[in-house]
């Protein structure tokens, strides 16, 4: 049964005619929630690998990992090396996708409702709700920005909770105390983790 | 705001202090951490702008954790195993509503007549149809479980949120939502019982609410790469989303793209505090 905390906080990090931009961004946002429902029905086939192979395509052409792992590291990406930022962006992404793919690991009748956009600013913001199988709903709402030619997730903001923003705390605290390259050895040890204990 | 019946999220030890009859403890660990805090106060030059009390906090932090996962965490473990489901929804409901009390009255400071009415309704239906609060048919009847409390309602009014305290045992607060553990107590009727009723009921209380949020302290545990901010930054997030009820005031995700390198530092340190409620 998968779990209703997960969706708590997905843990990814995760202008022009209203009209037509937002038809783009919520569609982005469905494109990401049918993966995920696909993942959580063929779970048990696919197995923890199964599921990374599935989904990370799927999140790299949804979600805007450069643009997130800018404002993860905040001040600190500046005076990164451009080989730091590579790892970083690396190793970032696939925690990502890893720790979708561990949560999204069974289906218990979810579904996922899409409520609504607004813009903001220049970003578009998606709201949805996840519905478990108890019929319990956790709003989750995704900020999408422009890249080029479409729309990508910057953000989820479940019940609240910015995913992004919890990061970018997190990491400041530990770059400014132990480096970047601490950082990438933790986030690392994280993927492998989820590696060693998905099923 | 209308709950969802979701726990209090990533507030790992969301025992909140409104509904546990806790007295004593409360008054002796609330004197030992003012004193620890206000030592830590004058020790230590702050790392984090928005959380002076860091050093403290994080001490108490870890006390709590391992506290909890020596005791609260197995021992909720074994009520969720001992325990069928209703019976621990039973459990929880019944705690909720003699809580309840406490929603009302800071619906009636926060202004919301219609949730005052639609409150005092469910308290009434659940009281008495719902058998002391242990079933809930008030939220089938149009009478949804709302969440409410002082320091919400403070941050209504327009109070900030003070500093982050984690406390010992009760977890993280801060100085605005302090004076709800007192309010709440006072509100709560179990309180005004004989300690002989009210310290099995507040132990009851406790592991029912740490079971409540196993799978919360999961996620933190597998996702935390510090978990101490990451419970600090959660807890601000989803007070400011409690206080808003769903509807925080926004930022713009540019404002932190854009971010000029020189105005970056002092910026981003300032900011921890609001960082990122990108809606």
């Amino acid at each position: 049964m998968l779990k209703l905390a997960p969706r708590l906080l997905l843990l990814l990090s995760l202008g022009l005619p209203c009209g037509a931009l937002a038809a783009e961004a919520t569609a982005v946002v469905e494109t990401l929630h049918a993966a995920l429902l696909a993942a959580m029905k063929d779970a048990k086939t696919l197995g923890f690998k199964g599921r990374v192979a599935q989904l990370g395509p799927v999140l790299d052409s949804t979600f805007d990992f450069p643009a997130i792992a800018k404002v993860a590291t905040g001040r600190h990406w500046q005076k990164m090396t451009e080989d730091q930022r590579q790892t970083f962006l690396q190793t970032f992404r696939d925690l990502s996708v890893a720790t979708y793919a561990d949560n999204f690991s069974d289906f218990g009748g979810e579904k996922f409702e899409t409520l609504g956009h607004e813009q903001k600013k220049n970003a578009e913001l998606v709201r949805t709700n996840i519905v478990t199988g108890e019929g319990k709903r956790v709003s989750l709402n995704y900020v999408l920005t422009r890249n080029n030619d479409d729309y990508r997730i910057v953000n989820v903001v479940a019940e609240g909770v910015s995913d992004l923003g919890l990061k970018r705390s997190e990491y400041d605290g530990i770059i400014a105390s132990e480096g970047v390259d601490s950082l990438v050895a933790k986030l690392k040890a994280k993927v492998a983790s989820y590696a060693a204990s998905g099923k | 705001m209308p709950i969802q019946h979701t726990s209090d999220g990533p507030n790992t030890f969301a025992w909140n202090p409104d509904k546990m009859n806790k007295e004593l403890v409360a008054k002796g660990l609330l004197s030992l951490s003012l004193a620890t805090l206000l030592g830590g106060c004058a020790s230590t030059a702050p790392s984090n702008p928005s959380d002076p009390w860091e050093k403290p906090n994080r001490a108490f932090y870890n006390f709590n954790d391992s506290l909890d996962r020596n005791f609260f965490t197995p021992v909720a473990k074994g009520y969720v195993w001992a325990t069928p489901k209703p019976v621990r929804a039973g459990v929880t409901n019944a705690f909720e509503n003699v809580n309840y009390l406490n929603v009302m009255a800071n619906d009636l400071l926060q202004g919301k007549v219609s949730d005052f009415a639609s409150d005092s309704g469910r308290f009434v239906v659940n009281s008495t149809v719902g058998l002391g609060g242990l079933f809930d048919p008030a939220t089938k009847l149009g009478m949804p479980a709302h969440d409410e409390d002082l320091g919400q309602t403070l941050g209504k009014w327009g109070v900030g949120e003070g500093r982050y305290m984690v406390l010992p045992l009760m977890g993280p607060n801060s100085l605005r939502d302090l004076p709800n553990v007192a309010s709440a107590m006072a509100l709560n009727p179990l309180t005004y019982l004989n300690a002989v009723v009210t310290v099995p009921l507040g132990v009851i209380n406790t592991i029912n609410m740490r079971a409540n949020l196993l799978e919360e302290t999961n996620i933190r545990d597998q996702a935390a790469l510090d978990p101490y901010t990451f419970v600090r930054e959660a807890y601000r997030q989803q007070r400011e989303f409690k206080i808003y009820d769903g509807n925080p005031p926004s930022e713009s995700i540019d404002d932190y793209l854009d971010e000029p390198e020189a105005t970056a530092a002092p910026a981003a340190a300032a900011d921890e505090s609001s960082v990122l409620k990108v809606y």
